[in-house]
């Protein structure tokens, strides 16, 4: 009798121990990753980056910033903005047409709400008025995890706000995020979900940032994409965020 | 002295902790099988059994759907398409419910088909997800076996009633209706069962939760018996939540009654509608009720509206005309005249088991069949069926020895077919052939000759398809003078010789062989049964209504294995429990179940899997649910069935179906249980589930492939499912887990030179993925990577670097694919054009090293590539081809050094302010002469449709480029010829460069001179070729 109380009394303590909620995950994650004041400064991030093809390596530069972003891929040589947003008018490049085109209203509309999750959707979630909720532990690629339900602003699928929720999963002994998941919503690929590995976390000027991450659908093989650097508040070309009208 | 008590406990664990470490390393299934990841290949050509269907009641777009054996998947664009929701859990599918005031987040499931065939699977208890389907969690009944209705209050989303229809092969406690009012935290009890009585459907009166009607049925199964109805089949109403319950029988025949169907109309829910099973055949059939079940009036008792009730008890009201109704049955019915004529729904697979009607359109019909999903758009005239639900329900799976090999096996109410294991462009619906029909169960293919075996249920036939003449023959064995009736198994035991190409086998109570590939049969055996005469009165089974359709024959043989290592030793299991062995090729049998130890009588032996190890050596797997046993029996000899020692463990979650010993190591063992696959690596001490994208679904039987390594699963609901090469499997030990990486050794690649073309399947089609065509790269990591660099580079017997590979890095088994790729050239400058992009060559075949580098250790190992050794492709040619590659590839880069020269000197002179000296007029017309000449060496200008600029050198390069190394042939002539022209063009552009620079430029040089402005420079080639 004695012996299951201390049992008893050992397992609250370690219960007590082993409770975290999710603010204390998400604090332990910015001060892992070299503090929030830090996080805070960041007013846009460049990431250089390639993916590797049938066709090669192909170079990626990832810009994105509070008041815009583009991607930019360098295929064999040639340049091609993938997309860009400056704001207002989020745009790519036609493949065929080798000319811009706009992205659809919906699609604009969906960037610019996304705006609130830079430089990380954890950040001051609570003044973008995002919801985090602890939903308990799981095992990932055989790494324990805290699995947190992040719900942002509601994202606009086929005219209609649907909520916008994505599943973070943190490896419990360092308490940064190793895989997101999270329905995808519109296209034809709509009502599988899509997963993003993340690893290879580096250091740069002090902040910790996955330096490999892949996307892919779950069930189905995933493309790594590895950053070869990541500079912190770039000096950037405004211009080339913005539509050419007549190029 | 609390915290003193605390310390000592500490210390007890950390000595405890201490013990353990020396313990061998026990690794759950995520951590042990790494990035190996089970591969679905449908197929859906003929999909599966679906037991239940519910729409959104706002959004006509979501559809959900259950089914027999495969989970539930939901749809998002009214059918076009659906995706799994349910991977992870039970995928019998009871009911689902759809919460009606929080439809977009809020869908309950209950586990356990509750069209009670033979073959069904129990389920594990009721989920609820409060996000659409995304996450899951389990709101109790684990004992229920069986759910067939949740209804939900619509205005209130933590009022929920459950219908418990409870365990098809025994008693159960569980059985009843429930009710939550805390979201499903907690449960009442509000209308008992009994032990064998349980509900078999709930309804809700739209206009008022506080009226229910609810069925209760008194049903039983035993391996050799159906039972349906009974005293306490009943059907009930309350109209107060379920506190109080009435029996509504005013017009139903009396007696003991079977299962009952019942429907309310959402237009006027006093008319409700109900099916009833009575043995006065008279009496059965369509009743209906104008006063909310005061009074019932019998309308129809035709073939379709009494048929097969305890698969067919279904009736569906259109929700906007209460006079519509849909009957499901054999082949379904549809009244428009309130249930007084019916006419038969239109073409589409047979068994029909739910409807739903779209929430706009009436004409919009959804049915689940036993082969998928079928919509129609014009009122059930005329179906379409859903092409992407791969519900497949296969009883066996074998293998033959093609290249790409071919999967063969039978499927429920689906015949028998075979397909490839891969294909050009994915394995499409189109790639499956048919090779037999009814309920398909084995399927062999001969291993010498195009000869495919097949057979259909009770062994009413046994086909001999000759794929080469495309004859078919019927061989199965006939009764000769003096023997009594042969009785076969539903899913009759067929099996090739592992030792004679034309040897076949065949079991009734008796055994068959023929060695003339079923011509003539030779009975080998007495009955090998227990020839129980109170397992064979299947005549008279099935309650209230017979049914006797063969399903429930009993006292056969099940299983058989001939040794692959002495063709006179044969083991037969029977479903009656009997293991027999024979050491002379027939001549005499000893029965040995009874050295078995722990395993309860009776219990259905599965299969027999026979060692290619020791002669003496064999495994048994029993399946004890037929009496309403869920535990896993798994046993091994070694010394021809003497002794048997139970190598099934706590780790194994439900019953076993069936056992594959490895072909390499003896200790690897792969176990297909009710609930998923289960792998050992020590002989059976420990079992761990393999989820790598395999859903818990039943594994009924697995073959293995003895040159490709892969793992091929027969499962009961979600098709062939392939694991890809397993050989890592067969070299863990705890050595290697011990260490901190360990690479294993791979076999050979063969380098891919085959045609892709394929893939023509359309969006709504299911398309099977292919295995990579990369070499793999296979290690095993102790921890996962999440911090520090980790790279993979592969370097050639030079020490050249050639290539690098995205690392795997999870804790476990690693597979990279490394597609052994050389980089293109690096290509001129211009605009993106489709003409002007350069393919990867393949690299030649050797040895090369693979260096992993992790933070600041690295890891070496090989890997070997080699050219198909039936490839007539000659090393002299491929020599050809590797010499012109490598011209193309320097010509191209020397064009695109000259490219940036151009490109260069444009900038150079454009930087320049001349103001209104004359030279300026030279940079302009130089700029000129250098942007028209660039335009003949590249495209900088057009699109990529139909108006493309004219192609410029590099263009023409390219295209030669990509057609050598994409051809498998040595150059012809005309490629040679091609060749010698570009260089040609390029030398006589460097020529025309060398001159301009020579000429007009000489002025811009001597300008900037002057006027003391930076000289023009150039990259080096080689610095150029490092960017």
């Amino acid at each position: 009798m004695k012996r299951i109380t201390l049992l008893a009394a050992f397992s609250l303590i370690c219960l007590l121990a082993n409770a975290q909620t999710a603010d204390e995950i998400i604090e332990k994650y910015f001060e892992n990753t070299g503090g929030k004041d830090a996080w805070n400064k960041i007013t846009g991030l460049q990431y250089n980056a390639s993916v590797n093809t049938q066709i090669g390596e192909i170079p990626l530069v990832m810009y994105n910033s509070k008041s815009g972003s583009y991607v930019k891929m360098t295929v064999q040589g040639n340049e091609i903005t993938q997309f860009a947003f400056d704001g207002e008018t989020a745009w790519g490049m036609n493949m065929m047409s080798m000319q811009a085109e706009k992205q659809d209203n919906e699609t604009t509309e969906n960037v610019k709400r996304a705006l609130k999750e830079f430089p990380d959707p954890f950040l001051n979630s609570k003044e973008n008025g995002f919801t985090i909720e602890l939903l308990g532990k799981e095992a990932i690629e055989g790494t324990d995890c805290f699995k947190l339900k992040l719900t942002k602003q509601p994202t606009l699928v086929d005219g209609v706000e649907v909520e916008n929720t994505s599943y973070y999963y943190f490896d419990a002994e360092n308490y940064v995020p190793i895989l997101v998941e999270a329905e995808i919503k519109s296209g034809p690929a709509k009502g599988n979900i899509s997963q993003t590995f993340f690893s290879n976390y580096q250091e740069v000027n002090g902040l910790y940032f996955s330096f490999s991450f892949t996307q892919g659908v779950k069930g189905y093989p995933g493309q790594a994409i590895n950053i070869k650097s990541v500079e912190i508040n770039p000096e950037v070309n405004q211009s080339l965020f913005i539509f050419p009208e007549n190029k | 002295m609390k915290v003193f008590n605390v310390i000592l406990l500490l210390i007890t664990l950390s000595i405890s902790l201490n013990n353990y470490a020396q313990e061998p390393i026990k690794l759950t299934g995520d951590e042990l099988f790494g990035t190996m990841k089970a591969r679905q290949i449908g197929p859906a050509v003929m999909s599966g059994r679906i037991t239940d269907l519910e729409g959104h009641p706002t959004n006509a777009k979501v559809i959900y759907v259950g089914t027999a054996g495969g989970g539930v998947w939901k749809s998002l664009d009214g059918g076009t398409s659906f995706n799994s929701i349910f991977d992870d859990y039970n995928q019998s599918i009871g009911c689902l419910a759809i919460d009606p005031s929080n439809p977009d987040n809020i869908i309950w499931v209950g586990t356990g088909e509750t069209w009670t065939r033979n073959s069904i699977s129990p389920g594990d208890g009721l989920y609820k997800s409060t996000d659409g389907g995304t996450n899951w969690k389990k709101m109790g009944f684990e004992k229920s076996d069986h759910i067939s209705s949740i209804q939900i209050n619509p205005k209130n989303s933590n009022e929920v009633f459950v219908g418990v229809l409870g365990p098809l092969w025994g008693d159960g406690d569980e059985r009843g209706v429930y009710k939550t009012s805390d979201g499903g935290a907690t449960w009442e009890k509000l209308l008992a069962g009994n032990l064998s009585t349980g509900c078999s459907d709930l309804v809700m009166d739209p206009k008022d939760p506080n009226i229910l009607y609810a069925s209760f049925w008194e049903f039983r199964r035993t391996a050799y018996s159906f039972s349906s109805g009974g005293l306490n089949s009943a059907l009930y109403k309350s109209i107060d939540g379920g506190k109080n319950w009435q029996k509504i029988h005013n017009g139903f025949p009396e007696g003991a009654l079977g299962r009952f169907a019942i429907a309310v109309a959402q237009t006027n829910s006093n008319i409700l509608y109900s099916i009833v099973e009575s043995n006065d055949r008279s009496k059965s059939g369509l009743y209906r009720s104008e006063d909310a079940g005061e009074s019932w009036i019998h309308l129809n008792k035709n073939f379709e509206l009494a048929v097969r009730p305890f698969y067919f008890s279904r009736i569906v009201i259109d929700p906007r005309n209460e006079n519509t109704v849909i009957k499901c049955g054999l082949f379904g019915s549809i009244s428009r005249d309130g249930g007084k004529t019916f006419k038969g729904l239109g073409p589409q697979h047979a068994d029909i088991h739910d409807i739903w009607f779209d929430i706009n359109n009436s004409d919009i019909i959804y049915s689940g069949t036993d082969g998928g999903v079928y919509c129609s758009y014009d009122g059930a005239t005329t179906f379409d069926m859903v092409d992407n639900l791969p519900v497949s329900q296969y009883y066996h799976v074998s293998l033959d020895n093609e290249e790409p090999y071919n999967i063969y096996g039978g499927l429920q109410d689906n015949g028998s077919w075979y397909g490839p294991s891969e294909s050009p462009g994915g394995i499409e619906a189109r790639d499956w052939h048919p090779i037999g029909g009814g309920d398909g169960f084995r399927a062999f293919r001969h291993a010498t000759k195009n000869i495919i075996y097949s057979e259909i249920y009770n062994g009413e036939a046994v086909y001999r398809y000759d794929l080469d003449k495309n004859i078919i023959n019927t061989i199965h064995p006939f009764p000769a003078e003096g023997d009594p009736k042969f009785r076969y198994n539903w899913n009759t035991a067929l099996q090739v010789s592992p030792n004679k190409p034309d040897r076949i086998y065949f079991g009734s109570q008796f055994l068959f062989k023929s060695e003339d590939m079923g011509d003539t049969w030779e009975k080998i055996s007495p009955d090998l049964s227990t020839n129980d005469p109170k397992r064979q009165n299947q005549a008279v089974s099935g309650g209230v209504s017979v049914d006797n359709s063969g399903a429930e024959m009993n006292t056969t043989i099940f299983c058989i294995a001939e040794s692959p290592l002495d063709e006179n030793l044969i083991w037969v299991g029977t479903d009656d429990g009997n293991v027999q062995i024979t050491l002379d090729g027939g001549k005499s049998w000893t029965n040995v179940v009874s050295n078995i130890p722990g395993l309860p009588k009776n219990t259905w032996c599965n299969h027999i899997e026979a060692s290619t190890f020791n002669k003496g050596t064999a495994y048994a797997v029993f399946d004890g649910h037929y009496s309403n046993d869920k535990n896993p029996y798994v046993y091994k000899t070694t010394d021809f069935g003497k002794t048997w020692k139970s190598i099934a463990t706590s780790e194994i979650a439900s019953f076993a179906r069936h056992i594959k010993e490895d072909y390499v190591n003896e200790n690897l063992l792969y176990l297909g249980t009710e609930m998923g696959l289960y792998i050992t690596i020590d002989g059976g001490k420990n079992w761990i589930k393999f989820t790598n994208n395999m859903p818990a679904a039943s594994v009924h039987y697995i073959a293995l492939h003895p040159k490709k390594h892969d793992l091929v699963l027969a499962t009961h609901g979600r098709g062939i499912i392939i694991i890809d090469d397993i050989s890592p499997l067969r070299q863990i030990n705890q050595e290697v887990l011990k260490k901190d990486v360990h690479f294993f050794e791979t076999k050979p690649t063969v380098i891919w030179e085959q045609s892709s073309f394929g893939g023509n399947s359309t969006f709504s089609q299911f398309v099977g993925s292919n295995p990579s065509r990369d070499a793999k790269i296979m290690y095993y990591l102790q921890k996962r990577h999440t911090f520090g660099k980790m790279t993979l580079e592969l370097f050639n017997s030079n020490g050249e670097l050639v290539g690098t590979a995205d690392p795997g890095m999870k804790k476990g088994v690693n597979i990279v694919n490394w597609d052994y790729t050389v980089k293109p050239p690096i290509s001129p400058k211009g605009q993106f054009n489709r003409k002007g992009i350069f393919m990867s060559t393949q690299l030649p075949e050797g040895d090369y090293k693979v260096v992993l580098t992790k933070g600041k250790d690295v890891y070496e190992s090989n890997i070997k590539l080699i050219y198909d050794p039936k490839s007539s492709f000659s090393l002299e040619d491929r020599k050809l081809k590797a010499t012109l590659i490598k011209e193309l590839f320097d010509l191209t880069q020397q064009l695109a050094y000259l490219v940036y020269e151009i490109d260069e000197t444009i900038s150079y002179i454009n930087a320049i302010d001349f103001g209104k000296d004359k030279t300026k007029k030279v940079a302009n017309d130089i700029t000129i002469e250098l942007n028209e000449f660039k335009n003949t060496l590249v495209v900088n200008s057009g699109d990529n449709y139909v108006q493309a600029a004219e192609p410029g050198l590099k263009e023409y390069i390219c295209d030669l480029y990509n057609l050598v190394a994409g051809n498998t042939a040595k150059p012809s002539n005309t490629h040679y010829n091609n060749y010698k022209m570009q260089k040609g063009k390029f030398e006589a552009a460097k020529e025309k460069l060398a001159s301009i620079k020579k000429t007009d430029f000489k002025k811009i040089e001597k300008y900037a001179e002057k006027n003391s402005l930076p000289s023009f420079t150039l990259k080096g080639f080689e610095e150029f070729l490092k960017q």
